[in-house]
């Protein structure tokens, strides 16, 4: 028995954090009360940017820092702030209505983690971060996804969105070691910071017109 | 070298005229006199490399490569592309000298720093779809080509036909540029790789059915842009309403470009033709030919009229190029040389002659400010030059001798008539045939423009715009001057014009025909046969001049004991002549609109008030009909179709935003399952 090397404890602590985000991603789903939702999306931003610490610690690669240090400014700090400060000035109900009930989408996501599972199952031998992040990188995107069918109010799906790009963020982090090339990382994560920004401006004007949030009314838009 | 330096004058004259947009004068001298420049160079290139026979002129070049392999935009120039560019170059140079007169008519009123742009930059992409080295050059420049000639047919915005002419060319394009791209696509992915180089003689390596869907697809693709029956519906609505030196340009070379993708492709990357590729092409040939002069017959608006002659025109090379294709099925490769040749002398013709006459319809249009010919007349005497120029274009585009019309119509007959002894299968009897339908094709044209001329020219003025016109400006005629020497020279000189189709030949056929075509130190034309035809222009020409002292010789003889008396052209007893009595070319045309009745499914009406007798009618409204069959039978139902389904997939348009999520969601889903 030989103490355990960095890069052993690195492939243990990863996929823990890993199924942390996944876990956050399941409260997520359950929780009703929409600053609790923010909160713990930054809980699953932290992660990822722990994550990504890891990895960029290990394999020595300095963008990988950039990137972990990027991930907590924007989505740790900035967008939680923003969407909060969102929430106090629009003075909206805290409850997030969601289509289904907690039972039903704990099942459907259930289902999504397995297929994310299933399908992943053919390059589990290319990570290198250990065996289930891409699966879980997929789940969190999927069940992310199902999250932004399930919710009414445009400020919720921002969110969901949010755990959405969580997800490819991870498994870009996931399959490839060293991450993807900067650039690609750079464009996707300002893609996203300027999509939620459009969406915050959004949500404030869909308010003031129909007097909700509830992207539902938007029908009434069509010609 | 002279190319390069012709592609820059194109990219000096665009930017030029832009940057100068605020300066109308300047941008018009600057943009226009860059692309006459431009012009001159590609000309002298051109001729010089197809002259000294070389078969490769430029070996490809990368211009620019792209972080992604395999991106790269390459150009080369070989016999063909030098031959297109010849007709590029100058067509392109005689409408720029005619633009620099023309384009004052649009001082004040549109932006010439634009128009003068867009010309250029026009200029500029179809040289590089003539010169491009890889499909990467060929697509881009030809969208490139297809948006700025949209530009150009919707430059007169404010007029709601032009408008909606823009948007159908713009669906038509994309129609052909999606076919093409996917013929295109299954040939590289049988070559590897997107290089011009690397896909001739790659049809060898695909099944047969993929040839022939690759073959239809270029069919359907180039014959979009080239305006061949039925894919033809775009051409003259949208030709007529650009700007007249617009016109010309498009009439002239930019539908030259179907012509030059088939040849590219059908001789040089699908291989070894089978029967049914040619006579395919020369089917739709001999139809184009004989639809589009019989509706042009029909056409009082003197540009529909021009346009409708393209597709006639396209229609005969059509014929030349799918004999040539026959002919190298059943192994005559010098009859196929002979119709390819037939089929390439006609495309330059064409583009001379066409750009001839629209630049002549632009100078009347400036001046009467109609494009309806009702409403002309007597133009002869108030635009002496123009008059003349547009007989030439006109005497031209009939194939009378001696001028370039005939020489290249001849030349197809000549390989129609020969192609009888070349198979026993019953396909032989399309060459008679096609031969017949070319013989029609000929005089409805030569009626057509007796209409189109005399209504035009002659007689006296239908209207007071008319009767005001006045000369066009020394450019405008200039500009015309310029095709009509070279409408002269093409039909004097033929023999001296086919030793630079030489290369070409070889390059295409393997194939070197000039000196069998020519007699007789190149005075008399021959089809290459041993007791085939030959005919001579300049010969036929110098006759009518030799011939000329004959009847002044009996004039002076006998004419002069005649007694001249000078009285009035008899009236029927009216009082005086009146524009009104003058023969119409809705009168003009009526005989053959009878005789096709079924094809035109003329319908009139006739409303007559009178009070006590028919005879004495006090008002009369008259309407005439034509049905426009494509239109009606195919283009409408297919539409309506479209837009019926359409209506059901607006379903699922919901509105809702779960819902559109749902479908990716699903999608994406799917998609996971499936590759799983």
């Amino acid at each position: 028995m030989h103490p355990p090397t960095t890069l052993e404890i690195s492939s243990q602590v990863i996929p823990l954090m890993a199924t942390l985000m996944l876990v956050v991603q399941l409260l997520l789903i359950a929780q009703r009360m929409l600053l609790t939702n923010i909160r713990l999306f930054a809980i699953q931003s932290l992660l990822l940017s722990g994550i990504a610490a890891v990895v960029a610690f290990n394999y020595n690669a300095s963008h990988v820092y950039v990137v972990a240090v990027l991930t907590f400014i924007g989505k740790v700090v900035f967008l939680p702030w923003l969407l909060n400060r969102l929430v106090h000035r629009i003075q909206i109900h805290q409850d997030v209505e969601p289509l289904l009930n907690a039972p039903s989408s704990m099942l459907i996501c259930a289902a999504l983690t397995l297929l994310g599972y299933s399908v992943t199952r053919p390059f589990t031998s290319l990570e290198k971060l250990g065996n289930n992040t891409l699966a879980i990188a997929l789940a969190l995107l999927l069940t992310g996804f199902f999250l932004m069918i399930n919710r009414r109010k445009a400020l919720t799906q921002v969110l969901a969105l949010l755990t959405v790009e969580n997800g490819v963020m991870l498994a870009a982090v996931a399959l490839t070691t060293y991450g993807m090339p900067l650039v690609v990382e750079l464009g996707i994560f300002f893609d996203v910071m300027v999509a939620v920004m459009v969406l915050g401006i959004l949500v404030y004007r869909i308010r003031e017109n129909f007097d909700s949030m509830d992207t539902g009314k938007l029908d009434q838009l069509k010609g | 070298m002279l190319l390069t330096f012709a592609l820059w004058a194109y990219v000096a004259g665009m930017a030029g005229a832009l940057v100068l947009q605020r300066a109308e004068r300047l941008a018009n001298v600057l943009g226009f006199g860059l692309a006459a420049l431009g012009g001159v160079c590609g000309v002298v290139f051109s001729v010089s490399s197809l002259a000294a026979g070389r078969a490769v002129t430029i070996a490809p070049v990368t211009l620019w490569s792209g972080p992604i392999p395999d991106v790269r935009l390459v150009v080369e120039a070989d016999a063909l592309s030098c031959f297109f560019v010849l007709i590029v170059s100058l067509v392109g140079l005689a409408i720029s000298v005619f633009s620099l007169g023309y384009a004052r008519t649009y001082y004040g009123r549109k932006n010439v720093g634009v128009l003068a742009a867009v010309f250029n930059a026009l200029l500029l992409v179809t040289t590089l779809v003539f010169i491009a080295g890889n499909l990467w050059m060929f697509l881009i420049a030809w969208e490139l080509m297809a948006l700025l000639a949209y530009g150009m047919v919707s430059f007169e915005h404010e007029d709601r036909e032009a408008r909606q002419a823009g948007v159908l060319y713009f669906i038509m394009s994309h129609l052909d540029a999606a076919c093409i791209l996917l013929g295109f696509l299954m040939l590289a992915q049988a070559a590897g790789d997107f290089s011009f180089a690397s896909l001739r003689g790659i049809g060898a390596k695909l099944s047969p059915q993929q040839r022939d869907a690759a073959f239809m697809l270029f069919v359907i693709g180039f014959g979009i842009k080239a305006g061949a029956v039925p894919l033809h519906i775009w051409l003259p609505v949208a030709h007529p309403v650009a700007p007249s030196n617009i016109s010309a340009l498009m009439s002239g070379v930019l539908i030259k470009t179907g012509i030059y993708g088939l040849v590219r492709v059908c001789f040089e990357f699908l291989g070894p033709p089978p029967m049914w590729w040619g006579a395919s092409l020369l089917a739709a040939g001999t139809v184009s030919a004989v639809l589009g002069v019989l509706y042009a017959l029909m056409e009082h608006d003197l540009k529909r009229l021009l346009a409708y002659h393209s597709i006639e025109n396209i229609g005969i090379i059509l014929m030349g190029i799918g004999a040539a294709l026959m002919f190298l099925h059943t192994g005559h490769a010098v009859l196929a040389s002979l119709a390819l040749i037939a089929g390439l002398y006609h495309t330059i013709n064409h583009a001379v002659f066409k750009a001839l006459l629209f630049l002549g319809a632009g100078a009347v249009l400036h001046a009467t400010h109609t494009r309806n010919m009702e409403e002309m007349g007597g133009l002869a005497k108030r635009m002496r030059w123009t008059s003349l120029f547009f007989l030439v274009g006109a005497v031209a585009i009939s194939a009378l001798p001696p001028l370039n019309g005939f020489v290249s119509e001849w030349l197809t007959y000549q390989s129609l008539l020969q192609g009888f002894g070349t198979t026993t299968s019953l396909v032989r009897l399309m060459f008679p045939l096609g031969g017949a339908m070319l013989a029609l094709t000929g005089a409805l044209a030569a009626a057509c423009f007796v209409k189109a001329f005399g209504i035009t020219f002659l007689a006296q003025p239908r209207s007071d715009h008319a009767r005001n016109a006045h000369e066009a400006s020394l450019p405008v005629l200039i500009g015309q001057g310029v095709l009509t020497a070279a409408c002269v020279f093409l039909g004097l000189f033929p023999t001296a014009f086919l030793k630079l189709l030489d290369p070409l030949t070889q390059q295409l056929t393997g194939h070197q025909l000039s000196q069998q075509l020519t007699l007789a130190n190149g005075l008399v034309l021959s089809d290459a046969t041993a007791q085939g035809g030959t005919v001579s222009t300049l010969g036929i020409t110098l006759m009518a001049v030799y011939l000329l002292p004959v009847p002044l010789a009996l004039w002076a003889m006998f004419g002069r004991k005649a007694r001249t008396r000078i009285a009035p052209t008899w009236d029927c007893g009216q009082r005086g002549l009146t524009p009104q009595m003058e023969y119409t070319a809705t009168g003009f045309s009526k005989p053959l609109r009878m005789i096709f009745k079924a094809l035109f499914r003329p319908r009139r009406e006739v409303q007559r008030e009178y009070d006590f007798s028919p005879y004495f009618a006090t008002t009369l409204r008259f309407e005439s009909h034509m049905e426009e069959v494509f239109q009606t039978r195919f283009y409408r139902p297919v539409n309506l179709w479209l837009l019926r389904l359409s209506r059901r997939l607006r379903a699922l348009q919901a509105g809702s935003l779960q819902a559109y999520l749902i479908y990716v969601f699903i999608t994406l889903v799917a998609l996971l399952l499936f590759a799983s």
